[in-house]
């Protein structure tokens, strides 16, 4: 069995507000470059953390808008894979993504109706998804692994 | 965030945007993307090639800016160049099968006055 060892930890806390997507995604790729985490991998994270804050921002409803927001960063190294895992927190209505059904894709263009990928995006874009709803605050993990040689490297 | 044009001709238009198709970005371009894609029976091409990133929200102004065209008679076509996070982006959702995308920007001119 693996074991992963905790290898860094960063959190932040932001509102629930579309002016806040911006300083989210600097942060991100603050914390992941200052952790080795390839820039390919923080931007699978930051996609799939831009998806997560629109849908609270846009379906939280009217508790989660007040509510800060926390983030937490968290990456591990073991025997040749690197991991990072981001986990959203927020106080809006409960919301499991992992039991919402992706759109059913359409097959023209007179057929698609606009909206509804964030959820197909982040499935695509994360190698785990994870979901709970504690003490009344989803909270969603989403995480990304690549291959690195014993020197650290990229592979 | 930018986006701007150039008309080839009177039915013939490129668009380029640039920057995050965030929700900040699309909000920025939103109107004016518009306005750009809504003449009739226009042709007009969409370079994503130096869009940095694209979320959900991003797309939903590229579909429903196409639709809008296609009733009007128009078509959109979409040129990513070497963009490939923007291409792999398209691909995972589907959209590159109701939007053609093409990396080649004489392709992407053929395809939309085709």
């Amino acid at each position: 069995m693996n074991t992963f060892i905790p290898h860094a930890i960063e959190e932040l806390s932001i509102r629930a507000d579309a002016d806040e997507v911006r300083r989210v995604s600097i942060w991100l790729e603050t914390v992941g470059l200052k952790h080795g985490v390839p820039a390919e991998h923080i931007g699978r994270l930051d996609l799939c953390l831009h998806e997560a804050l629109a849908n609270v921002i846009a379906h939280g409803g009217a508790v989660a808008l007040p509510a800060p927001v926390c983030l937490h960063f968290d990456t591990h190294r073991n025997e040749g894979t690197g991991q990072a895992a981001v986990t959203i927190s927020d106080a809006g209505m409960a919301f499991d993504p992992l039991v919402a059904r992706s759109k059913v894709r359409p097959q023209t263009l007179a057929e698609a109706k606009p909206g509804g990928l964030g959820l197909s995006m982040m499935r695509s874009n994360a190698d785990d998804l994870s979901y709970c709803n504690r003490e009344g605050c989803n909270h969603l993990t989403f995480v990304v692994r690549w291959a690195e040689s014993a020197s650290g490297q990229v592979k | 965030m930018t986006i701007s044009f150039k008309d080839v001709d009177e039915n013939f238009r490129r668009i380029a945007i640039t920057g995050r198709m965030d929700i900040l970005g699309t909000d920025a371009i939103a109107m004016q993307f518009t306005a750009l894609s809504a003449t009739a029976n226009r042709r007009v091409v969409v370079d994503l090639s130096a869009v940095s990133f694209l979320a959900s929200i991003g797309i939903r102004a590229l579909i429903s800016n196409a639709k809008a065209l296609q009733q009007r008679g128009g078509r959109m076509v979409l040129l990513v160049g070497d963009n490939a996070a923007v291409a792999k982006t398209l691909e995972s959702t589907g959209i590159d099968a109701l939007l053609p995308m093409f990396t080649d920007a004489g392709e992407a001119d053929k395809a939309a006055l085709a």
